[in-house]
């Protein structure tokens, strides 16, 4: 497979679609072949080799819509899909909002794509897995890996349109993870999990080495955890902590999508403050090498790096192409169209970035204060509201400049509300799994419950 | 899926060594009602074949997109080239932790025949049309119940699977299953305020199954009040209190914080679960299942006639009368705990390998009324509605909950927001102290994710303990 192959074949769909009676048609494919090392209970357990091509067909007739994505990439049943696609269409109602893009010019984003990474054959990840095995066990043999993996990925995707679309991009991807916990005993502490990710081969090992040395650290805080202390006061969230609990429901408050529904408390206040003044909040397609990165969205429409929050004030709202023209006065896309080409286009975010503060990490809790480092969110949150509620992991209670792991400590609030307390940024930044790079965020007046 | 079944036995019938195949298609179809309009209308196909092979404490596994002879041919070598570099690599990963490799499986029951699920036809031949009207109609329902209900939306899905499943050593099963479902939200506003309200159901089977214990009307009335009732609720005192959990987060709790636990996997890597098996872990009033079947009443959404290495999906009991009696295994750690494997080896898609799922987890009812177990409780909350759930190794979980209703002296008083119930599993079941004789499942709906989903459910009768409770200080 190569990317011409890719895109001839997103063209016979949309020429297909055409002949049967389709107004417009937009095809999105991609081929993927893997081989990954998956681990078992601290040891390499089985290797596993994939290779797949899946497309995706939308289909416009009459101003009716009809999607049907599959993974026989075979000539002879392309008619039973498309045919599928049209009946679907006839079926829906029409909605005056659907339609595609044009295009527009695309420009590749630098280092995606590693031939190195080509070359990773099922010895070479078994091999991986096993150096991230020792390196865990070497730091510190408490720590036991449930489960993991070390993969190596060759993609390409293609999307060909009858408005004239025709983009393609190749991209490679090395993943290694590890999930576990640290025994000692019978003291059994909390889940934990690190990764690394990168789209280059070369240096891989050292970022291995990275993750291993934060997973251990992170498995073997939360030994020994202890009842903690009800009260009322300043919180610290990790970086993990930040990417789990504040930034999936501010990007979902910002979807162009909840705007429309009325799921979003932030509908009416584009150009309003919203967080607190120190914070700045930014998405990224185009990071170069970057794992969220893409030349282009799901339809098509070239990624850029765009300010979502500057000084706490409300920047933009995150649109694909049907959601600007549902809101009118004059929106277009933002190249936030997202998913795969198995799934119809939704509205989503690519890498998201917290700009740094000034503050030491180690300084944000001052001596004489009582507070609470949350090291993971693991809990529920309301998307629409904003309500939270959940358990701290990786916790610790900071009392007199003293930190000690606790256990079944609670936190709750409102995440819109949250944005309001954050009081100080870490200078120092972390890369969340390739999807976020934040600091850690201290916010004031949060509601913390012992048990 | 017969003709499927007939090729893996032709080539198993030509393979050397431990060879396991399975054929899986799926086919869903999808859509959702959102204020009105019909958006995210679509249809899914995926099939194809994983191999797996074991070659000297080796495991490798392979996958192809193509149904033909000469692809799955090509698959098995290259799961056998995956299962030498697993084996040369297992074999020094370990010394003095994990386990060492297993050479081969030991024999056992594995599944011969065909074993369709009912509801297939029916499913089938409703008309896109009559769902689309379905979801229409019902979220018109919702948005039209009271004047602060903002909007509303109502998404059906459901999933078509067919299986065949053949090992060298003696497997050769196949079976075809529909598992729909159906969610609704509701979301009520007033002076700026905004609250939620949803339900949600899943079956395996058709629609009778779906809709056994309330019809969709009933759903969406349920959805539209909850977010009505929630507006101008206040927050929950936090503190550890007695609560009444009613089937649908008894069956998280199950899930979530104890079946996990008892996962052989998450047992050999160190769960708190580990070295318990004869021990008490939970008051005498409980006993734990976890069943391929749909055990009480038909339609359960985690329901699997065989498991995805060819074993027979039964019933395991995991705590008799509050002691743990049994881990959930498949066919490698069945074999390193030297007991039968329980049927729960689950893939999500072909291009999946098997690993340790949960099918239909629940608590066995016991024999008191909800309603004199209200009467009995001076101070707590009946907690209904899960809004999501986590848990840890160490069986500390933490589960949102939609509906919190206060008691007092006895009475059911009234609604509290924004509540969580977290606590250690095996301390809280120890609390367990009045089980009702209602049975429901409760989380059809639901998927567990571990590394890849499953369609799984849980529930059982109301539960009255003591955990700890999350609102505002």
């Amino acid at each position: 497979m190569n990317e011409r192959n890719l895109l001839d074949l997103c063209r016979t769909l949309i020429e297909l679609a055409r002949k049967a009676g389709a107004d417009q048609a937009e095809a999105a494919a991609s081929w993927e072949r893997a081989v990954e090392t998956h681990l078992e209970n601290g040891a390499v357990h089985t290797v596993q080799s994939r290779e797949e091509t899946t497309y995706g067909l939308r289909v416009l007739v009459g101003g009716s819509q009809g999607f049907v994505t599959a993974n026989d990439a075979e000539p002879e049943v392309f008619g039973q899909r498309v045919a599928e696609a049209i009946a679907q269409a006839r079926v829906n109602p029409a909605d005056a909002w659907m339609g595609l893009p044009d295009p527009e010019v695309v420009a590749a984003v630098p280092g995606l794509y590693d031939a190195d990474v080509a070359e990773v054959g099922a010895d070479e990840a078994a091999r991986l897995a096993r150096t991230m095995l020792a390196g865990i066990r070497d730091l510190d043999p408490r720590v036991r890996v449930d489960s993991g993996s070390v993969s190596a990925a060759v993609s390409m995707t293609a999307l060909a349109s009858t408005t004239g679309v025709a983009v393609s991009e190749a991209a490679t991807l090395m993943d290694a993870s590890a999930f576990g916990m640290a025994v000692d005993g019978d003291d059994v502490a909390s889940f934990d999990y690190d990764n690394a990710v990168s789209r280059r081969r070369r240096g891989f090992e050292d970022e291995i080495a990275e993750a291993c040395s934060r997973f251990v650290t992170k498995c073997t805080a939360g030994l020994g955890a202890a009842a903690g202390l009800s009260f009322r006061g300043p919180i610290v969230l990790s970086p993990d902590a930040v990417a789990e609990l504040l930034l999936p429901t501010l990007v979902g408050a910002l979807s162009a999508d909840n705007i429309r529904k009325g799921r979003s408390p932030l509908a009416a206040h584009l150009g309003e403050r919203v967080a607190a003044p120190l914070l700045n909040v930014w998405d990224d397609g185009r990071v170069p090498g970057g794992v969220s990165s893409s030349a282009f969205d799901r339809e098509g429409v070239p990624t850029r790096r765009r300010a979502l929050l500057s000084g706490g004030v409300l920047q933009t709202f995150l649109f694909n192409h049907y959601e600007a023209r549902a809101r009118g006065q004059g929106a277009t896309s933002t190249g936030n169209a997202a998913g795969s080409t198995a799934s119809l286009p939704s509205v989503g975010p690519h890498r998201l970035e917290i700009d740094p503060g000034t503050t030491a990490m180690a300084d944000l809790v001052a001596r004489s204060e009582t507070a609470v480092w949350v090291g993971r969110y693991s809990g529920a949150t309301n998307a629409v509201t904003g309500e939270f509620s959940g358990v701290v992991k990786n916790g610790f209670l900071i009392e007199r400049g003293v930190r000690r792991p606790v256990r079944e400590v609670l936190i709750t609030g409102n995440v819109f509300e949250l944005l309001q307390q954050i009081s100080a940024l870490s200078r120092e930044r972390q890369d969340v799994g390739g999807t976020a790079l934040v600091p850690a965020v201290r916010a004031e007046n949060v509601s913390v419950t012992a048990g | 899926m017969i003709e499927a079944l007939e090729l893996l036995c032709e080539i198993a019938a030509q393979q050397d060594g431990f060879v396991e195949f399975r054929y899986h298609a799926k086919t869903s179809r999808s859509l959702g009602v959102d204020k009105g309009k019909v958006e995210r209308s679509q249809i899914r196909h995926r099939k194809g074949v994983g191999v797996r092979v074991l070659t000297a404490g080796g495991w490798g596994f392979a996958s192809t997109g193509q149904v033909d002879a000469a692809s799955i041919k090509r698959a098995v070598q290259m799961a056998r080239t995956a299962a030498a570099a697993c084996a040369s690599h297992a074999h020094s990963s370990t010394p003095g932790a994990g386990h060492q490799p297993l050479s081969s499986l030991p024999a056992c029951t594995l599944a011969r025949g065909i074993f369709d699920q009912p509801g297939l036809e029916e499913v089938a031949t409703r008309s896109l049309e009559e769902k689309i009207g379905m979801a229409t109609s019902l979220e018109a329902q919702i948005r039209g119940a009271s004047r602060v209900i903002r909007s509303a939306s109502c998404t059906y899905n459901e999933i078509f699977e067919d299986k065949a499943i053949v090992t060298t050593d003696g497997a050769a099963a196949a079976f075809r299953l529909v598992r729909p479902e159906l969610r609704m939200q509701a979301v009520a506003e007033k002076d700026g305020e905004l609250s939620t309200g949803s339900e949600a159901v899943g079956a395996t089977g058709g629609w009778d199954c779906l809709f056994r214990s309330a019809a969709g009307e009933a759903l969406a009335e349920r959805a539209a009040k909850t977010a009505q009732d929630l507006l101008g609720a206040r927050h929950a005192e936090g503190g550890r209190c007695a609560v009444i959990l009613a089937p649908s987060i008894v069956g998280l709790l199950v899930h979530e914080a104890i079946g996990h636990t008892v996962e052989a996997d998450f047992v050999q890597a160190g769960s708190v679960a580990a070295g318990k098996i004869g021990s008490r872990v939970a008051s005498d009033l409980v006993t734990l299942c976890d069943s391929g079947g749909s055990e009480h009443y038909l339609g359960a959404g985690g329901t699997i006639p065989v498991d995805d290495e060819g074993v027979p999906a039964s019933r395991t009991t995991i705590i008799k009368d509050g002691i743990l009696v049994s881990y959930l295994h498949n066919r490698e750690s069945a074999a390193r705990f030297g007991v039968a494997p329980t049927g729960n080896a689950r893939a999500w898609e072909y291009s999946d390998q098997p690993l340790i799922r949960m099918r239909n987890t629940y608590l066995e009812p016991g024999s008191r009324d909800l309603d004199e177990i209200i009467a009995d409780t001076r101070d707590g909350y009946l907690l209904d509605g899960p809004r999501n759930g986590q848990a840890d190794a160490s069986g500390e979980f933490m589960f949102g909950v939609q509906e919190a209703r206060r008691i007092r002296n006895g009475k059911l008083g009234e609604l509290v927001r924004g509540v969580t119930i977290s606590g250690i599993a095996f301390e809280v079941m120890q609390t367990v102290d009045a089980v009702s004789r209602d049975f429901r499942w409760d989380l059809g709906a639901g998927y567990c994710g571990k590394g890849q989903p499953a369609k799984v459910d849980a529930g059982g009768p109301y539960v009255r303990c003591r955990a700890l409770l999350g609102g505002e200080e």
